[in-house]
């Protein structure tokens, strides 16, 4: 399942994309395809920004603080963010992950 | 904004009494498309 695959995969917010805090979490505006996206949990925004720096996506959600019962709606999430090239798959040996 | 749907579960014995909340997300919570296609004649 596409899902978890993505759990044990080191991913990372895509170059082109910006992040502007607001209250209700952020906003990424990606400049390559104009796409718009609230990220409406500041625990999802959390998530997004660390995922360069871990070694996959489920470290990321754990270090986060993100419940294990609440791990597939934040998958379900990045997949979505995923779909516009918001996050995209990092190639190992792009970047350390720092554990 | 905020759609959570939290659902509460109290649990109950003889010894110990524990209310557990826990909040049942769905991705619609998380995040949000907008389309801005069009907008560029809004201002």
């Amino acid at each position: 399942m596409m899902l978890d695959l993505m759990l044990d995969e080191p991913w990372t917010l895509s170059p082109p994309v910006a992040l502007r805090p607001e209250p209700f979490g952020a906003l990424a505006y990606h400049f390559g395809n104009r796409k718009l996206t609230f990220l409406k949990r500041p625990e999802l925004v959390t998530v997004v920004r660390s995922l360069a720096g871990h070694v996959d996506v489920r470290s990321a959600l754990t270090d986060a603080g993100i419940p294990d019962a609440q791990h597939p709606a934040y998958l379900e999430a990045l997949r979505g963010l995923a779909a516009t090239d918001m996050i995209r798959p990092r190639h190992q040996g792009s970047r350390e992950p720092t554990r | 904004m905020n759609t959570t749907n939290p659902t509460q579960t109290a649990t109950t014995d003889e010894s110990n009494h524990t209310d557990t909340v826990t909040e049942t997300l769905v991705a619609e919570d998380l995040i949000e498309e907008v389309s801005i296609d069009g907008m560029c004649g809004v201002y």
